[in-house]
């Protein structure tokens, strides 16, 4: 008989890590490997109330155990900020397609990311960084709304700006403190000039108001629509295709997705909404 | 056997009975709604005229069903075989759809196609379509052609019964004493009665456009404003989207029992106000005109477009269910006559 598509496997909050005042990453041991592409999503469970997607924010290499970063702004997201360590939670996936890095071989990579739209990003960038070599460069461009609420802090400003092959750029909406980098929206640090556009990819991933806006910059830049990636948010609940929730035109964003190219999506009116 | 001839039905489902539950129609007021069929009563079953009100993906995929546990797994049960007598053209077509969703290679619904498989479908020829049908602006047609394991279509004095699967010519094989030959004029009437119920389902829908197919009416019209306009009566009850036999949404509902937790899959509908919400607020489709839209392209294009079939089937469950008056036949009406002007605009555009 088919196997229960519907029936996650069993797993374990292992350690937890604050980010921000509203971000939490969760160390989730499941039952067993779990293996996934970067990219991809995992539908994460607590028991008897509910489940929500998450793409992890590992690296794909890594499959006894993932992370997920989980910022609180609905009910699941509340009860996960509320569990601690030895929480039972229960795990399906992965799905969808994640990035395509092998098509990312031989170009510059070019992140554009927000808030926590830097929690898939940071998989990825570990998956690129796994094996720079095969890539003309990582550009990244990071925004948050204050220094606080940046994520992964200790590598973000330490050991990721020191890696071969890689250069970082953060901007923040609001400065305090000691924070003496650029002030403005993650557009303002995105320059025609910081990649070879003809030889690059973008990967966008971030609220949807910024992620709108920098799609507008890259294509102004001369990025062709099928050359800028974008991890999209929709309401991704049964994960294979079925429920309906998270369709997007003829996409179920939870199979056909959640990495889009632009001129996928792009006849859709409102993609952004 | 290609056809057979039997005079009643009852000996028909009672021989179905002895190996299988049976649904058959049985009619409320002026509809057919689908109960299970008790072989010790003594009256003839029910002829449904048309469809029954009751979609048969109540049986394939129940409004309620646990789909996952915790700790401890659920997994599928076997099945009872379970039949359905009365099934229309529009419900075998349904169903070739809802396979298309649960069957999909590699992302099969294990409770769906233990049903599925479980399922002895007994179509029967439509011999007076109801004002809401339109079947036949979908390719239908007042008779199954195909997807059934029997078919039954009356004639005078009787039935005349014909397989499509192995499934039913077993059966026929296995009880071919209940049987006689049909007659050359009996199938000659059949044709006939047939010809009549098309024409009488073309007399219905005299007025609606058929000069372009719906999926391109729509996928035009999605500017429209008809979609608005025509959501102004809705009152939300989703009605059209839970009676419809085509629609397949569902969402999750976990809950907790004394020792395991449960997860429910239940019928969800595109019309509901928080349907595509995410966590945070945002919503695609906050305005009513705006999920009547998601729902005409959803059925008409998008679906075409993934599966290469309209996922709706012209039944008209939805305009009889429907308590705040919205008209499918009469939406599409509207974006035909707005697809037909724009094509009368492209044309004059030159001069």
């Amino acid at each position: 008989m088919t196997a229960n598509l519907y029936q996650p496997v069993s797993a374990e909050i292992a350690e937890i890590i604050d980010e921000s005042p509203t971000i939490k990453s969760f160390v989730v041991v499941p039952d067993g490997e779990f293996p996934f592409d970067t990219g991809q999503f995992v539908e994460l469970a607590l028991p008897g109330e509910g489940e929500a997607p998450f793409t992890p924010s590992s690296s794909p290499s890594v499959t006894e155990k993932m992370e997920i970063t989980i910022m609180k702004a609905g009910r699941i997201t509340g009860l996960l900020h509320e569990c601690g360590k030895g929480q039972p939670v229960g795990l399906r996936g992965p799905y969808g397609n994640g990035y395509p890095v092998d098509e990312f071989a031989g170009k510059h990579v070019y992140i554009v990311g927000g808030g926590v739209g830097l929690a898939p990003i940071r998989s990825l960038f570990l998956t690129l960084v796994d094996r720079i070599g095969d890539f003309k460069s990582v550009v990244c461009r990071f925004g948050a709304r204050t220094p606080e609420d940046f994520i992964y802090k200790n590598t973000l400003f330490g050991a990721w700006q020191k890696l071969d092959g890689v250069e970082i750029k953060l901007t923040v909406d609001q400065a305090n403190g000691d924070w003496d980098g650029n002030v403005g929206v993650v557009t303002t640090i995105l320059n025609r000039k910081d990649v070879d556009i003809e030889n690059a990819v973008a990967v966008v991933c971030g609220p949807p108001i910024m992620m709108k806006y920098a799609t507008v910059s890259l294509l102004d830049f001369g990025f062709a629509p099928s050359k800028i990636y974008l991890s999209m948010e929709k309401n991704m609940s049964c994960g294979v295709g079925k429920c309906g929730h998270c369709m997007l035109g003829k996409y179920y964003v939870c199979k056909d997705g959640p990495v889009f190219t632009l001129d996928q999506i792009d006849k859709y009116p409102d993609i952004w909404e | 056997m290609e056809t057979a001839f039997i005079s009643k039905l009852k000996p028909l489902l009672h021989a179905v009975a002895e190996t299988m539950d049976v649904y058959v129609p049985r009619k409320v007021d002026e509809h057919y709604v689908c109960s299970r069929y008790d072989p010790e009563a003594q009256a003839e079953p029910e002829w449904n005229e048309i469809r029954m009100c009751t979609p048969v993906k109540e049986l394939l995929f129940p409004l309620r069903e646990m789909a996952a546990a915790f700790p401890e797994p659920v997994e599928p049960q076997p099945v009872k075989p379970f039949a359905v007598f009365g099934l229309k053209a529009c419900d075998l077509r349904s169903l070739e759809i809802l396979d298309k969703v649960f069957m999909e290679e590699g992302f099969e619904d294990p409770f769906y196609i233990a049903r599925r498989e479980a399922m002895f479908s007994i179509a029967s020829d439509c011999t007076a379509p109801g004002e809401s049908c339109f079947c036949n602006l979908l390719y239908g047609k007042p008779y199954a052609e195909g997807g059934f394991d029997l078919n039954v279509s009356r004639v005078t004095d009787g039935y005349i019964v014909q397989p499509g699967s192995p499934k039913g010519r077993s059966f026929l094989f296995a009880h071919a004493s209940l049987f006689g030959d049909v007659p050359d004029a009996l199938l000659a009437e059949r044709t006939e009665l047939r010809e009549l119920g098309q024409r009488r389902l073309a007399d219905v829908h005299q007025e609606l456009p058929v000069d372009a197919p719906l999926r391109t009416i729509v996928e035009r019209g999605y500017a429209s404003e008809a979609f608005d306009e025509e959501a102004r009566t809705c009152v939300e009850c989703q009605a059209c989207t839970r009676v419809c036999p085509t629609c397949h949404c569902f969402y999750f509902h976990d809950t907790k029992q004394d020792d395991y937790f449960a997860r429910m899959k239940m019928w969800d509908s595109c019309m509901r106000m928080g349907y595509a919400g995410v966590a945070g607020g945002a919503n695609p489709r906050k305005i009513l005109g705006d999920r009547l839209r998601h729902r005409f392209m959803h059925k008409f294009v998008w679906f075409f477009d993934r599966y290469g079939l309209e996922m709706c089937v012209g039944c008209g469950r939805c305009i009889d269910a429907e308590s705040g008056d919205v008209d499918m036949r009469r939406v599409l009406r509207r974006l035909s006559d707005e697809c037909l002007g724009m094509g009368q605009k492209a044309v004059q555009a030159p001069k």
